[in-house]
């Protein structure tokens, strides 16, 4: 019968894309931490779970292809492996941001920003929570869960913006300081990237739940 | 594009086996030039809806049929309906190819000869013709005068297609046709049918979830002698209406 090798197979997916989202949540965090503590050992850990992600995502995405291929799933069995590679491949996207966030630290680290960086880690901690959520709806099938978590990045971007100009108005009162305004906003501009790729992630869990494209955010 | 007016236009149609009801209300439009797809599990009314399109039906005693079958706006099941000249035009290909034992080329000519066609030449045109349209000429133009029997089951069965097209039907009735056949036979009739929609109206029955998603426009599925969903094939597949339609395509059923 074919749907019991079917749905053990599907069952292992989402176990393993369980495991992917917890660790990119999980290198998330200590990206965070490393942000706020300084701890260069956390930047090594995240940049090696990096390449552990990008290993998931490949067996993920394998595994997939080959139960389309082999099983010829439709209807709903279908979206849900279709949705699969688009959860993968943006919280592939998540996992970068979060070492790009680690390597601010070391960025940061000669040339220090004199001023707490409150927002930077608020951005983060929303972030992480988006995360978790995003992956929580695509595996317990929560639509109204999947456009909440989207809906969360308004508060992401409204962050990113007020942060840049925070930036811009230090920039005005240290002329010689456009090297770490740069730095600062180039991190910032990716935990404001990384919310849209939350927000993929969501419109793709809404299109496996009902068939519809939908734009959860403009 | 004008819509078209439906090649059958089905209402509230019902089929009784004896007491054991077969169909139960179903209204249904058939497009032209288009290919139906009839699916369903084994019993599910999927056979008996096909055969009622060109009154098959009328050769099992017991059937008692209520409801209207309109074929070109004309109620096929009224008393002056000629039966006959309604399987000319409305043919069927069954699920094991059934070629006559006789040669290649007079199994294509039958159906013409009885309809009072005796030119050599002409009939020579329709063999080829059908043998053509079936794309099945170039295989046995050699061979025409041989028997049929010694054919593969895929050139069998687009013999028996080509049959059904030496009379000049509007439309194809197909009960399963590639179940019998081999992934190869099975493509070869596949890529036929999208050729002869361009020019008839098919309806096929199948099994085969994959087959109905590749060559139908519209898919029908049946469940217990209801028309339970009946939709765009590309929908229908991808994102069905029905919960027992979406559990039957992804074998979930039973």
């Amino acid at each position: 019968m074919m749907r019991i090798q079917f749905n053990e197979e599907l069952n292992r997916l989402h176990h393993d894309i369980l495991a992917m989202g917890s660790r990119v949540e999980e290198d998330l965090r200590k990206a965070l931490l490393a942000l706020r503590t300084g701890d260069i050992e956390l930047v090594k850990e995240v940049k090696a779970s990096d390449q552990i992600v990008n290993a998931m995502q490949m067996k993920i995405e394998d595994q997939a292809a080959m139960l389309i291929a082999t099983q010829q799933p439709v209807a709903k069995d279908l979206r849900q492996l279709v949705t699969m590679f688009k959860v993968t491949d943006n919280l592939e996207r998540i996992g970068d941001h979060a070492v790009h966030l680690a390597k601010t630290v070391k960025r940061l680290s000669g040339d220090p920003y004199p001023r707490p960086l409150d927002r930077l880690e608020r951005m983060a901690a929303i972030d992480v929570a988006m995360v978790h959520d995003a992956v929580a709806s695509f595996l317990d099938q929560d639509e109204a869960l999947a456009r909440s978590t989207a809906a969360k990045d308004d508060e992401v971007d409204t962050e990113h913006k007020a942060f840049v100009q925070e930036v811009l108005a230090f920039l005005a009162e240290n002329p010689g300081k456009a090297q770490l305004a740069t730095k600062l906003i180039a991190t910032s501009s990716y935990l404001e990237r990384l919310g849209d790729h939350v927000t993929n992630l969501c419109e793709a869990v809404v299109f496996m739940l009902t068939g519809a494209h939908t734009e959860l955010n403009d | 594009m004008q819509q078209s007016p439906p090649k059958f236009s089905i209402s509230d149609l019902n089929l009784w086996y004896g007491t054991s009801q077969a169909l139960k209300d179903i209204t249904v439009d058939i497009e032209e030039r288009s290919v139906t797809a009839l699916i369903g599990p084994s019993g599910c009314g999927k056979s008996t809806f096909l055969r009622t399109l060109n009154r098959l039906n009328d050769l099992i005693s017991s059937v008692r049929v209520e409801g209207s079958v309109l074929y070109e706006g004309a109620d096929i099941y009224a008393p002056d309906t000629d039966v006959i000249d309604l399987r000319k035009r409305v043919g069927m290909v069954f699920q094991k190819p059934n070629p006559f034992p006789m040669s290649l080329y007079d199994n294509i000519a039958y159906g013409p000869r009885v309809h009072g066609i005796r030119d050599k030449a002409t009939l020579d045109d329709i063999v080829e013709r059908s043998l053509v349209q079936a794309a099945l000429f170039d295989e046995v133009k050699d061979r025409l005068q041989t028997s049929a029997l010694g054919l593969s089951g895929g050139q069998q069965q687009r013999l028996c297609i080509a049959r059904v097209l030496a009379v000049e039907p509007d439309v194809v009735l197909m009960d399963e046709p590639t179940s019998a056949l081999d992934p190869i036979s099975t493509a070869k009739i596949e890529n036929l049918l999208e050729e002869l929609k361009k020019q008839y109206t098919i309806v096929i029955v199948t099994h085969n979830m994959q087959q109905a998603g590749r060559v139908s426009d519209k898919t029908a599925y049946f469940f217990l002698g209801e028309l339970v969903e009946y939709a765009g094939t590309k929908e229908l597949f991808f994102n069905p209406r029905d919960k027992r339609t979406e559990n039957y395509i992804s074998g979930r059923f039973g």
